[in-house]
């Protein structure tokens, strides 16, 4: 178990995204678990792609190694975009500062001047709708304002390239903790911002509904350790790809029973 | 899924509409003075009158429980001879001056203990440990070390306020949600742009609470170092002062020395750490204490 894990990042923009192999084992020894074993997956700039599985399918573990702040212990994993964005379940904004200056403070480690910092954080916050709370605090927002920040935040820090290099954001679960509604309301925002940034996103989830409404590809992982078990292309999605996919999610939750 | 993007975008700003947070009305000053102002000034008119009517009693001797308004002529006798302000001003600084130096030494001290796992395994309960020691303890051997002089009196004041103040900083950065550095991580911040822009900042009510320890601890160990250590070159502050009442039998002069003690004690509080306090946690929604 050696760590070959190459970050290259090319020109190439035919895709955004490679891990071929990627496997990754947390422990040592006969406690080893393997939680990833062999994921190839490609996702092309400006793709939405969601990963499904239950828990223990280790799509957070692909989704930090992506985000590089975990290592793979073998495979290759090939970035031709901007630094990833990562969205959490929690917005996990910080507490002491505005919305605004959480959205800036992505700017400013990407070392962006202070004016350009300003009107560019207050862009992002218009995309998401939440120009006018700028100057509100986290705990003055609610849990869909929040969550919005933390998106326009995300994004900040991926759309910054200088090179024009195509931008990726990685979403962990970032719904789940919402009531219904709201979850309902971010969808269809989330939606709008890919639309209009064309951002390429992997998007995290357990709940079929949301992949399939989501995503253009829908992404099936297994579970301990995690492999890809089946694709479907969701872009026209019919109520028979749920059902089947919603099928074969049960099937690999099932094979843990015995 | 068949609703329509418009109709849930109407739905998103109707939430919105919802959840925009409700501006609370400041109610007027006046009304704030009756609520925090008030309580305090009929507490310590209470105290003054059970102190009237015991004297009153006459169930204590005068040169034990002297009249209240002694005290005042006393106090207000130092004030119009200059002499409080030199007595306040001597220990002030001192206070001041220790209590500095010991945040320079503290501050690095807590960063090093909360980070370097080797270092806190050596020192941490160690530093825990002299929390809990009176630092009155050291006088003897600070005296001993360095004789009666202004170094005796600061080595007892960072004795006492050093270890508050870095196990302050020390809780103040083990209770960070260990998301935020991880957010800093993927936002791509450094070692030291996460330091500085994330670990310091979200520490800062541990910090601060340290701080205001710290003072207390620094200024009750001023008080003892001045009342056990005195000398003529080291000038007459508070503690040198009560220690004259106490020599002289001046039961007026030793309240009054109390009296000033507190006053300086509660001014800080009330001056500087109430203030900065709540606005720190004001900022983070934390205003359950306020």
């Amino acid at each position: 178990m050696t760590a070959t894990l190459e970050t290259t990042v090319s020109s190439t923009v035919d895709t955004a995204v490679e891990l071929a192999g990627v496997r990754k084992v947390f422990g040592h020894g006969s406690s080893a678990v393997v939680a990833l074993d062999g994921v190839d997956l490609k996702v092309k700039p400006g793709e939405f792609v969601c990963l499904l599985g239950a828990s223990g399918c280790g799509k957070s573990t692909l989704l930090n190694i992506v985000a590089g702040l975990d290592g793979a212990t073998s495979g290759e994993l090939q970035l031709n975009t901007s630094r990833p964005a990562v969205m959490f379940q929690e917005p996990a904004l910080m507490p002491w500062l505005t919305a605004a200056r959480n959205v800036e403070l992505a700017l400013r480690f990407a070392g962006v001047g202070r004016l350009a910092r300003k009107r560019r954080a207050l862009e992002l916050l218009e995309l998401v709708r939440l120009g006018d709370v700028a100057d509100k605090r986290p705990h003055e927002l609610s849990g869909g304002m929040r969550q919005r920040v933390a998106l326009a935040r995300a994004l900040a820090s991926t759309t910054v390239s200088p090179d024009g290099a195509p931008a990726l954001l990685l979403m962990d679960e970032p719904f789940a903790a919402l009531d219904a509604i709201t979850r309902d309301v971010l969808q269809s925002e989330l939606l709008r911002v890919w639309e209009t940034t064309n951002t390429a996103i992997i998007f995290v989830t357990h709940d079929v509904r949301e992949a399939v409404r989501l995503g253009q590809r829908v992404v099936l992982l297994s579970s301990r350790p995690g492999r890809v078990v089946r694709e479907w292309d969701v872009t026209d999605s019919s109520n028979e790809v749920l059902d089947e996919i919603n099928t074969h999610l049960r099937e690999v939750i099932s094979g843990h029973a015995s | 899924m068949a609703t329509p993007p418009d109709t849930l975008d109407k739905v998103g700003a109707g939430l919105d509409a919802l959840d925009v947070p409700v501006e609370a009305q400041k109610p007027p000053l006046w009304r704030r003075f009756l609520k925090t102002g008030v309580p305090p000034i009929i507490a310590f008119a209470l105290l003054l009158g059970v102190w009237q009517a015991l004297w009153a009693s006459a169930l204590l001797p005068e040169f034990q429980l002297p009249a209240p308004v002694n005290v005042w002529n006393e106090l207000v006798s130092s004030i119009a001879s200059g002499e409080a302000f030199s007595i306040l001003w001597t220990s002030l600084h001192r206070a001041v001056f220790g209590f500095i130096a010991a945040v320079l030494i503290a501050t690095p001290l807590g960063l090093l203990i909360a980070k370097v796992r080797v270092v806190r395994a050596a020192i941490g309960s160690l530093l825990t440990g002299l929390q809990s020691l009176p630092s009155v303890a050291w006088v003897p051997a600070a005296i001993l070390w360095f004789g009666v002089t202004p170094s005796t009196i600061y080595f007892v004041v960072l004795m006492g306020s050093v270890p508050s103040i870095a196990n302050g900083l020390v809780a103040g950065i083990d209770q960070i949600p260990p998301l935020l550095p991880r957010v800093g991580r993927a936002l791509g911040a450094g070692r030291l742009a996460s330091a500085r822009h994330i670990l310091l900042p979200a520490a800062l009510p541990g910090y601060l609470a340290g701080l205001k320890q710290g003072w207390a601890f620094s200024w009750r160990s001023l008080m003892a170092a001045e009342i056990i250590a005195t000398s003529p070159q080291l000038g007459v502050g508070l503690g040198q002062y009560l220690h004259n009442g106490s020599s002289l039998n001046d039961i007026n002069m030793v309240i009054a020395a109390i009296f000033l003690i507190l006053l300086v004690g509660i001014g800080i509080e009330l001056l500087l750490f109430r203030p900065l306090e709540r606005a720190v946690l004001r900022a983070r929604g934390l205003t359950g204490a306020l």
